[in-house]
């Protein structure tokens, strides 16, 4: 289905992650929808909720790129094992000193 | 404390104390955030640079209302300043960072529509608003200046290419498209023969309802609405292809308002269809492009919707073509200034914005600015052309055509501009209304 | 002073015109009341005590230096607004009078290359300045909270605090030297001396500081000359847990102290932050029970400097006691920080649980590193007593980042974040606010520290602690203020500068609060 069809925009059903939150969509996650009685949530169909996700993660990675021509993560540094500078750190997080 | 005449609240009577009711909340939503990360990315703000057109004070207005402050005549010019591009409401941290989490999100889009509308209720109209919706309920169609607009020539665009009328999937082709800038419908119509899409035009095809809904007219706008699903329903219709972002705007946003469940049409936009045929190698680029080009985000795809991807996969498929990029989210603060009537009421804000943009484009050393947006084209191509080096505005399905081998241009020379060749249309873009008096 | 009010006929409006011209000038109600409010604490429900008379929307200097001058004639206060973000109330009228709102003046005036400095007008923004600079390989890093929204001339106003300022300083450091309309119409240059691109001079007094910080009580920012540095080749962002707001703490001083000189700023979240940010950051619900507080740390640099040195701060983090989070939490949160503004849905009700829209407010200090854990406990327990009390507050927790330009060891930003309900402010609460932030200021200079570290101290609340903090300088301000701004039209009722005119002047709070506690 490439286009838009009213009947696909309902939300799948919610499984509860705890007392506050819920996720309905895979890696979503919601507020509990008891928490909204005095500020009530409004009908937004599926692919804005989709649409906002997709966004923010872009955002993110835009601001990224604003900041630096690249980022370095913890990862990297850890898998370049041959580095001598590696002296001292360890990926399970123990403290090695 | 002040000067002010103290505003009489009754005397806007039930209407403004419904809407207030209606949107105290969202506008609290706004007002106790108070950041204002929506300004910067506001095209109408970034050339006004007045407080009064910023999102932040379209929601803050609704709290004075509440308050008894001032009333909907105080307000309604300000509400012009804005072209639903939906940057706002997309930037604001209330949406992007947690508006699926709480299923509620900004909406200033709606906010504006509805003030609009409060306005036209409540008998505040804007002249030029007023003038062109009654042109297009008289004429079914928008009033597209410069050329000729009649029911009987809706599908004049047409002429020689023998399509048929009806049948599951219909191309509905937008206003702007259907009476000024023809090659693009065209092109549409003979990219999707050439990949073998199965289509037909209405029986009677109306002007959409959108640009009323957006303007405050909504009784207006339904019954084009009626119309228009009236037809569907009578031709067999299953899926409707738009080639214009403010039609798929108005078909999955405004009209499920309208019908509810009942409203089973899939709604395709022509990019997602074009990228998926290429994809699928049912259509092929025989042609190279041998030209530097950049792409401009309609804001009602990529803001609005999130479409970004499949026009530069197209871009990106052409041969010949070098494709210049500016990145999605950079252009959510990039507009062309041509939506929501800004262009009627406001012609030389929308002057200003396209003439921004089509000189971001320039300054990347391309010879063309590409746009997936029929009602952009008209306003960046009257700016474009102005450049000391004149800039071209092309639509994609008109590059697509050329890129496939068939034949987009339009059925005149005056109407069209040419396949790539750009339109260069006379300075009166969508204002001067004064011409439908 | 209080002027009378501005009749939307009067003659004034005409005398402004021909300064500004017709679009310059705007008396009509929303575009008054709309420039009236900031993200600060503000009683809403008061709104209209506060609205201005009008608003001037100037294109250049001389058009402010006119209506300064004609505000000194007619005894109309004057207030400049910029980017109206501010978590302080610098920009909010206390005394109506003339807005100065800047946001046309935001042109690029020069980009200068060679001797890399940028000059711009007060109403740019720097995000959309920084998309200019990119072009050039340079940028200019002023990174707030607010950073796509706020402008120049409100970052000189209130000397503002940069996220990544322990790398590149703050806006003090970053600004070499601007051009200001003084109370009386003179326009000046400040600098460090008076070279316009000169970042360290000897000659006469530290002008540039004088004026950096001024809340619009010294006059209105014109022009601003912009240090350019080059475009970091990396990021390098990294945030650890800990088991407790203890070890965290320790390894924030221990990672202070590290003397990496890319070391861009380290910030520590305290256990009401996790816990705040467990209802509903998706980076943080899934988090284990046992990450109690985080600490983040961001590098920016080349690859060669930053790779060897983000080794070594890894490693500090760990024997420290943390545990990483993550490269993708790290990341994505660090990305999240440089437009970190409150959304109101965070705001919850102690009774109930129900979300309802609250304003942030948040509150900010200058505090030494050894005072921390004890400034934690006492605000925690202020915001805790009127969240009971009325019912329309919540605690969103503590941040401690460090504060000092390149020396990142010694003193911290600490803010506390406070969810007040506004749709429900009235007298009563909001006096009750009041006091709470008075109550806050007073354990910051308790514990040998500043009200403010990069908001402002004018606020009700603050400002009656302002000359307790200062001292002897406080004396000082108040013959500054006297002598540049005789007539005190800029801004009037700020700091309780009042009193510079007469010792007996009434806070310009009084009348406004018929509630009380």
């Amino acid at each position: 289905m490439l286009g838009f069809l009213l009947s696909r925009q309902r939300p799948p059903e919610a499984r509860r992650i705890n007392d506050d939150v819920i996720m309905r969509f895979d890696h979503v996650y919601e507020v509990a929808p008891g928490k909204m009685d005095l500020f009530p949530q409004q009908d937004i169909p599926a692919w804005d909720t989709l649409r906002i996700v997709a966004s923010r993660w872009d955002h993110l990675a835009w601001m990224h790129d604003h900041w630096a021509d690249s980022v370095l993560g913890v990862e990297e540094l850890e898998s370049e094992a041959d580095d001598p500078d590696l002296d001292g750190i360890q990926a399970s997080g123990v403290p090695s000193g | 404390m002040t000067a002010d005449a103290p505003y009489d609240p009754t005397s806007d009577g039930e209407l403004q104390q419904e809407f207030v009711e209606q949107w105290r909340n969202a506008a609290y939503g706004c007002f106790s955030s108070g950041h204002k990360f929506c300004r910067e990315v506001c095209p109408v703000m970034q050339v006004t640079r007045n407080e009064n057109h910023t999102p932040t004070a379209f929601h803050a207005n609704v709290v004075a209302m509440e308050q008894g402050a001032y009333g909907i005549a105080d307000v309604a010019e300000d509400y012009v300043h804005c072209t639903q591009c939906g940057a706002c409401e997309l930037r604001c941290p209330n949406t992007l960072f947690t508006g699926d989490f709480y299923r509620n999100r900004t909406q200033t889009v709606k906010l504006v529509k509805a003030m609009r509308a409060l306005a036209v209720d409540s008998g505040v109209e804007q002249p030029h608003w007023k003038r062109w919706i009654e042109a297009t309920v008289d004429r079914r169609n928008e009033p597209v200046l410069e050329v000729p607009v009649e029911q009987e020539r809706v599908r004049d665009w047409a002429e020689g290419l023998d399509l048929a009328t009806g049948g599951e999937t219909v191309l509905f082709v937008d206003c702007e498209a259907a009476f000024f800038r023809t090659s693009v419908a065209r092109s549409t119509a003979q990219v999707l023969n050439a990949a073998g899409v199965e289509f037909g035009l209405m029986r009677e095809q109306w002007c959409c309802g959108g640009p009323a809904s957006e303007m405050g007219y909504t009784a207006h706008a339904r019954n084009f609405a009626e119309h228009n699903v009236a037809d569907w329903r009578a031709i067999g219709a299953r899926r409707i292809i738009t080639l214009d972002p403010h039609d798929y705007i108005t078909f999955t946003e405004d009209y499920p308002t309208y019908f509810g469940a009942a409203y089973d049409f899939e709604i395709l936009h022509i990019t997602e269809l074009v990228a998926d045929l290429v994809r699928d190698g049912k259509l092929t680029f025989t042609q190279p492009i041998e030209r530097v080009v950049t792409y401009h985000d309609p804001c009602r795809l990529n803001k609005r919707k999130g479409i970004h991807e499949s026009p530069r996969e197209i871009l990106r498929a052409i041969p010949g073509l070098t494709f210049k990029d500016v990145d999605h989210v950079t252009q959510w603060s990039y507009c062309s200034g041509a939506g929501a009537g800004l262009a009627i009421e406001k012609p030389e804000i929308t002057a200003e914005i396209s003439r921004r943009r089509v000189t971001q484009a320039a300054d990347l050393g391309v010879d063309a600015l590409v746009s997936a947006c029929v009602w952009s084209e008209r306003p960046l191509s009257e700016q474009g052309a102005k450049l000391e080096q004149p800039l071209d505005v092309i639509d994609l399905m008109e590059l697509v055509a050329q890129a496939a081998g068939v034949d987009g241009r339009g059925v005149t020379a005056v109407r069209s501009g040419g396949a790539v060749a750009g339109v260069r249309g006379g300075e009166a873009s969508r204002g001067a209304p004064e011409a439908l008096a | 002073m209080t002027a009378p009010p501005i009749a939307q006929s009067d003659p004034f409006l005409d005398e402004l015109r021909s300064i500004l011209g017709p679009d310059g000038v705007r008396a009509d109600k929303p575009a008054r009341w709309n420039r009236t409010r900031v993200p600060a604490p503000f009683p809403v429900h008061r709104w209209a005590d506060y609205a201005p008379d009008v608003v001037v929307l100037p294109r250049t200097a001389q058009e402010i230096a006119g209506v300064v001058r004609l505000a000194n004639r007619h005894g109309i206060p004057v207030v400049p607004r910029a980017g109206a973000t501010g978590l302080n109330d610098g920009a909010v009228p206390l005394r109506r009078g003339i807005i100065v709102d800047v946001k046309r003046m935001n042109q690029i005036r020069e980009i200068d290359l060679v001797d890399r400095t940028v000059t711009v007008g007060p109403g740019i923004n720097m995000l959309k300045l920084n998309e200019e600079l990119r072009k050039h390989g340079v940028m200019f890093p002023d990174d707030p909270a607010s950073y796509p929204c706020s402008l120049v001339g409100g970052r000189i106003g209130t000397s503002g605090w940069s996220l990544i300022g322990g790398r590149y300083g703050h806006t003090r450091d970053l600004v070499i030297s601007f051009e200001i309309v003084l109370p009386t119409g003179e326009i000046i240059r400040v600098g460090d001396g008076g070279g316009r691109k000169i970042r360290k001079s000897s000659t006469g007094y530290q002008l540039k500081h004088l004026f950096m910080g001024h809340q619009g009580t010294l006059g209105i920012v014109t022009e601003a000359t912009l240090e350019l540095v080059p475009r970091p080749e990396v990021e390098f962002a990294a945030f650890f847990h800990y088991p407790s707001f203890q070890a965290a703490y320790e390894s924030t001083g221990a990672l202070t102290k590290s003397g990496l000189a890319t070391l861009a700023g380290v910030v520590l979240f305290d256990e009401w932050k996790l816990r705040y940010l467990r209802r509903d950051d998706e980076a943080y619900i899934p988090q284990a029970e046992n990450v109690r507080a985080v600490v983040a740390t961001a590098m920016y640099g080349t690859r060669d400097e930053v790779k060897p040195a983000a080794r070594r701060l890894v490693r500090t983090a760990r024997e420290s006691g943390g545990t990483y989070l993550g490269d993708e939490v790290s990341q994505g949160d660090w990305a999240a920080r440089h437009d970190r503004y409150a959304t109101p849905l965070h705001g919850r009700l102690r009774t109930t649980g129900q979300v309802v829209p609250m304003s942030w407010h948040c509150e900010d200090a200058a505090i030494n590193y050894s005072a921390l854990p004890q400034v934690m406990e006492e605000w925690h327990a202020i915001a805790d007593r009127i969240i009971d009390r009325y019912g329309i507050f919540d605690d969103w927790g503590m941040f401690f980042y460090t504060n000092a330009a390149h020396k990142p060891w010694g003193d911290y930003l600490v803010e506390i974040d406070i969810g007040i309900w506004e749709q429900k402010l009235d007298d009563v609460n909001w006096a009750g606010w009041v006091e709470a932030k008075h109550d806050i200021a007073a354990v910051a200079l308790k514990y040998g520290g500043s009200i403010t570290a990069c908001h402002g101290a004018t606020r009700e609340g603050d400002a009656e602690l302002a000359a307790e903090e200062m001292g002897g300088g406080f004396e000082v301000m108040k013959a500054i203020k006297r002598v540049l701004d005789p007539n005190n039209i800029m801004n009037p009722g700020k700091y309780e500068l009042d009193t510079a005119y007469d010792p007996n002047a009434p806070s310009p709070f009084s009348g406004r609060r018929t509630g009380g506690n």
